[in-house]
């Protein structure tokens, strides 16, 4: 499976610095092994959008508050609910070397990061150019935990989409993902085009994050 | 006429769709629908009415979500009666229908001229299970034994476990089902397009498993329609002994104007299940999407036809999460390195819990070609079953390899047979009345092929007709615990030929007339034959090749030996099992075979996973231009390279005091490294392997220094703990390697751990910091509960906290002493206050 390398340094941590020669190859041996190991599928689901009095946002399975997805969502008419995942696989190599080879392990974490980022935007893609078609304009992708849309909204999104029995995604306790190489998100489907692309990383708010894409 | 008589020589039909059915009746999106087995009966009632005048044998009660997960006690709805309803509306659908046949003219339909059944519907909780997930295995046995009793109270006739993707979950429902009621238990699985469970499970090792546990019935339902489902029904049929059960949706879904429509109709559905019986299924029906007409025409087109009995396979066969592993043709290769039978190193690790020791014995033979591993952690002063448990545990996550449980404790065996994600190589009974007893039951219950030791009250028989009769007492004594002689490996045990010139050749004609006379399978432990000779790997490589020339089926060795390697490839190539004998020229084919040590890109495991392979291979690539660079020990750790660090320590240590090239060497390079992260010049992965390189080099100086009677000073004691709701760990533990580094002493409580754990951790050992890591905003609460406890039981206790989410105001807020932005930060801290 195709993955920027760039974005797995960003994980690491390398910003614009070049990796060291045994950490090159480290990475290249995991994205290796990685893709041999991930299955990836995706999911989507298209809803009618409506604001309501109080501001609530109703994607008709889901009903938030949330200031930055009113944000994103200005002039929709629909929701499409997105989920994808790449498996447990990737989990369960993640698992093995976090018990033997912390290097190995952290390395997989990054580009397994990368790879599903990378999976996910290729797919939105397609569906953007899919809409186009027909004159409508995709949203940037926006997940609960991104701004003030709040996580506790995972299990909406994913019971709407039938993640659990579909995908084989499913939730914890405190709302976390897994597989934990997995995505859920809105993304609001307009007549009007989006004038700044601003999608993933950039789309949060929080600018203090030390993974933050350079802008 | 019982369910379990019926489905021998009926055909058995399932009804379809439950979930779209409620929606056309006005179910909403979002909401439960086991609600509406309280709130619409009669609308219930109806629908399963639907399915038996369309000739279904069994109906499904409506709960499939029915758990305490998703009913909490404190919600709205009582669980209890929601599955009690669910039992009781399919009782009187069936009810009402007999009186509607018996009593109505135009009701002619022989369709429902059968009897039915009402199935207790059991889906999958909905959570993941430990250790991916955070869903503790008894949990989830309780969870679905509070629905089991209920409904059985209320009258289900079996219980029926489907839409599973996970085996350790379906272990989880069809143990609580055996352990709760006395009900038929039929399980049915998802599998993707291309035969697999999404946690990477097979059709054959879900099988193996499912078998294992005694279920009546097993099969597929849901993910795909009758045409995908097919070809996984063919393979499920080849190796299933229990009749198969195939319950597809209506076809593939696309969605159109908002509605969920399927690529084939109610009759193409119905075309492709006879197709489906054709091939020998008897026990047909429907999931997402079909409907009463789905099953009508499927029963019709079916219920004529002849049903083909189920043929026992005698398949022996054990398994692990995803991979199963066949006895027959093949000589199965255990690798015998995970036992502290004279070994001191291992049993220093189980001593001082040292896993990580074990897994790596685990791993390597894995990368050797063992494709069992044996698993004997017995040493008298560690308790046994706990730890073999946590072994059990812990090697199946870094290893897809079935396992062989190696104990002579019943309660050690059962622990691990009842954690264990397959169907477990068990060793072993022999034909002591007293073992016999103690662990057939446990295989019965769990499931397992047996190792079947020829020896009795009167110790191991001189000849080969007393080995051979206590084979076959061991096989009777199976079977009439439910046993077959499959799930037997007769062990025809061998004594040294330096004691006993006549002991290989007893062992040899035993397993012969295992193999030609009783038709068993036979396992070995190879290397007991020469034991107390010189060279014993040549006498045990010629007598190993004479074993399998005799049938062995299973051997007990070591495969990091490649002399015992060479010999089962070159066996494997002479007896006509290696086409082309390609396996043995990809591993000889190449490279320098003389001498006996370890041939390079042997793996067999590597070689055929490719990546694997890879997966291994940066560090010697690595270690290569580190030779260029300099070998010094301090510049191996500053690149990371581990080998080269290794062997430098090896080589200074022949001239230098340890304790010296510790402080002079090591040290320095540490904390070089560790500057340059500070600096921002060296990055975490390069930070990662510096250290596992130092481990290396700190691991050839412990050798050394054990063997020459020092020992190595701890700076101290650390906990690291990973907070409850957390299962995240892989910053807790880039923390801990550095601390490891730095000579601190780490009791790792590992992840989502309670906070009361950590106190009393801190208390029973005095501990003065305590390291905790939370990923999620979610989690900071309990990391915040957890310092409370410890300030509260522990107030010696210094709390250093890291992870994701957390900044110094955070810190500051949950009243930590200190914020570690990244794993040196720890370290500093560590180095600081202790």
């Amino acid at each position: 499976m195709e993955v920027d390398r760039r974005e797995i340094l960003r994980y690491l941590g390398y910003g614009r610095e070049k990796e060291e020669v045994p950490v090159a190859a480290l990475i290249d041996s995991c994205v290796e092994e990685l893709s041999a190991a991930v299955d990836p599928k995706h999911l989507s689901r298209e809803y009618q959008l409506r604001i309501l009095p109080d501001g609530t946002i109703d994607g008709s399975c889901f009903q938030v508050k949330s200031r930055s997805l009113s944000r994103n969502l200005k002039d929709c008419s629909q929701v499409i609910l997105f989920g994808a995942t790449l498996g447990i696989g990737a989990d369960l190599l993640i698992q093995k070397y976090n018990k033997l080879q912390m290097s190995r392990a952290v390395v997989m974490q990054a580009a397994a990061a990368a790879m599903i980022e990378g999976y996910c935007d290729g797919v939105c893609s397609q569906m953007r150019q899919i809409y186009e078609g027909e004159g409508l304009y995709l949203r940037p992708r926006f997940s609960p935990g991104y701004g003030d849309f709040p996580l506790k909204c995972q299990s909406e999104l994913l019971d709407a989409l039938e993640a659990g029995k579909r995908m084989g995604i499913k939730l914890t306790d405190s709302y976390l993902m897994m597989p934990s190489k997995s995505v859920t998100a809105v993304i609001g489907v307009s007549k009007k085009p989006y004038r700044c692309e601003v999608k993933g990383c950039e789309a949060c708010g929080r600018t203090d994050c030390i993974y933050r894409r350079d802008p | 006429m019982d369910i379990l008589q019926r489905m021998k020589d009926h055909f058995i039909f399932f009804d379809g769709g439950m979930g779209s059915l409620l929606q056309e009746k006005g179910l909403k999106a979002g909401e439960l629908p086991e609600t509406w087995n309280l709130s619409h009966p009669q609308v219930l009632v109806e629908i399963h009415k639907s399915y038996l005048r369309a000739g279904a044998n069994i109906l499904t009660t409506n709960t499939f979500g029915a758990n305490r997960l998703k009913y909490p006690r404190e919600g709205s709805w009582d669980l209890g009666k929601l599955v009690e309803q669910g039992v009781k509306n399919a009782i009187q659908a069936r009810e009402e229908f007999l009186r509607e046949k018996g009593y109505s003219q135009d009701f002619t339909d022989s369709d429902a001229d059968t009897d039915s059944y009402v199935a207790l519907d059991l889906g999958p909780t909905g959570k993941l299970l430990k250790p991916l997930g955070d869903l503790d295995f008894e949990d989830a046995v309780e969870l679905y034994k509070e629905v089991i009793r209920t409904g059985t109270e209320a009258g289900a006739d079996l219980i029926l476990i489907e839409t599973m993707s996970d085996t350790m979950e379906i272990k989880a429902a069809v143990l609580a089902a055996k352990e709760s009621c006395g009900l038929p238990v039929f399980a049915t699985m998802a599998f993707d397009g291309k035969g697999k469970l999404l946690t990477g499970g097979s059709v054959e090792s879900a099988t193996a498993l499912l078998e294992g546990l005694r279920v009546d019935a097993l099969g597929l339902n849901c993910g795909l329609g009758p045409v995908q489902m097919r070809p996984i029904a063919e393979k499920l049929l080849a190796v299933a002994s229990v009749p198969v059960i195939v319950n597809p949706n209506a076809g593939l879904p696309r969605s159109q104007d908002g509605k969920t429509v399927y690529d084939i109709n109610a009759d193409q559905f119905a075309e492709e299940m006879e197709r489906i019986a054709d091939m020998g299924v008897s026990m047909l029906g429907g999931c997402c999407g079909t409907t009463p007409e789905h099953i009508q025409k499927t029963v019709r087109r079916c219920r004529d036809k002849a049903v083909r009995p189920v043929v026992k396979k005698g398949r022996t066969v054990i398994s692990s999460y995803s991979r199963a592993v066949v006895m027959g043709r093949e000589p199965v290769i255990i690798g015998e390195r995970i036992n502290p039978t004279g070994k001191s190193k291992f049993k220093q690790a189980l001593r001082d819990h040292n896993l990580e020791y074990i897994l790596r014995e685990g791993v390597t033979q894995e990368e050797h070609g063992a494709h069992v591993l044996d698993v004997n952690v017995g040493l008298p002063e560690i308790h046994e079953p706990s730890m073999m448990e946590e072994v059990v545990r812990e090697l199946q996550s870094v290893s897809d390899l079935p396992l062989q449980i190696d104990t002579s404790s019943p309660q050690a065996m059962e622990r691990a047979l009842r954690c264990y994600n397959g169907k477990a190589l068990v060793n072993s009974v022999n034909g002591k009345e007293e073992v016999m007893d103690a662990v057939f039951p446990l295989v019965a219950k769990y499931g397992g092929v047996v190792v079947g030791l020829c020896l009795d009250e009167d110790g191991i028989p001189e000849t080969v007709k007393g080995r051979i009769r206590i084979a076959k007492r061991i096989y009777e004594r199976a079977l009439s615990y439910g046993i077959g002689p499959e799930d037997i490996l007769i062990d025809g045990l061998c004594m040294t030929i330096s004691s006993d010139q006549t002991g290989a050749l007893t062992t040899l004609e035993t397993l012969r007339r295992v193999r030609d006379e009783l038709h068993g399978k036979t396992i070995l432990g190879v290397s007991n034959i020469s034991f107390g000779l010189p060279g014993r790997e040549i006498i045990n490589a010629a007598f190993f090749t004479m074993a399998l020339q005799e049938g062995l089926s299973a051997a007990i060795i070591n495969p990091n030996n490649e002399a015992m390697m060479r010999a089962y490839y070159s066996f494997r190539a002479l007896a006509g099992l290696d086409e082309n004998c390609s396996d043995y020229i990809r591993i000889y084919g190449s490279g320098d075979v003389a001498g006996l040590g370890v041939t390079r890109g042997c793996s067999r495991a590597g070689a055929q996973q490719g990546p694997g392979q890879a997966g291994r291979d940066w560090t010697g690539a690595g270690g290569q231009s580190g030779g260029a660079l300099g070998t010094g020990l301090g510049d191996g750790i500053i690149r990371g390279l581990k080998e080269a660090a290794m062997s430098a320590a090896r080589e200074l240590l022949k001239t230098r005091d340890a304790l010296d090239i510790i402080n002079q060497e090591m040290i320095p390079a540490l904390d070089a490294v560790g500057k340059g992260f500070e600096k921002g010049t060296v990055f975490l992965p390069q930070l990662l392997m510096s250290a596992e390189a130092a481990k290396g080099g700190f691991e050839v100086i412990k050798e050394h220094m054990a063997g020459t009677g020092q020992t190595q000073v701890s700076k101290g004691k650390v906990i690291l703990a990973t907070v409850k709701g957390d299962i995240h760990d892989i910053g807790k533990n880039i923390v801990k390697v550095l601390l490891e580094n730095y000579g601190y002493e780490v009791i790792d409580l590992g992840k989502d751990v309670p906070p009361e754990r950590v106190a009393e951790a801190a208390v029973k050992d005095h501990v003065k910091v305590v390291g905790l890591s939370a990923l999620m905003t979610t989690t900071v609460p309990s990391m915040e509960e957890t310092i409370r406890q410890l300030r509260r039981e522990a107030p010696w206790v210094k709390v250093m906290v890291g992870g994701a989410v957390l900044t110094q105001e955070y810190a500051d807020t949950i009243g930590a002493d200190q914020y570690c932005r990244d794993a040196m930060a720890s370290v500093n801290y560590a180095e600081k206050v202790m």
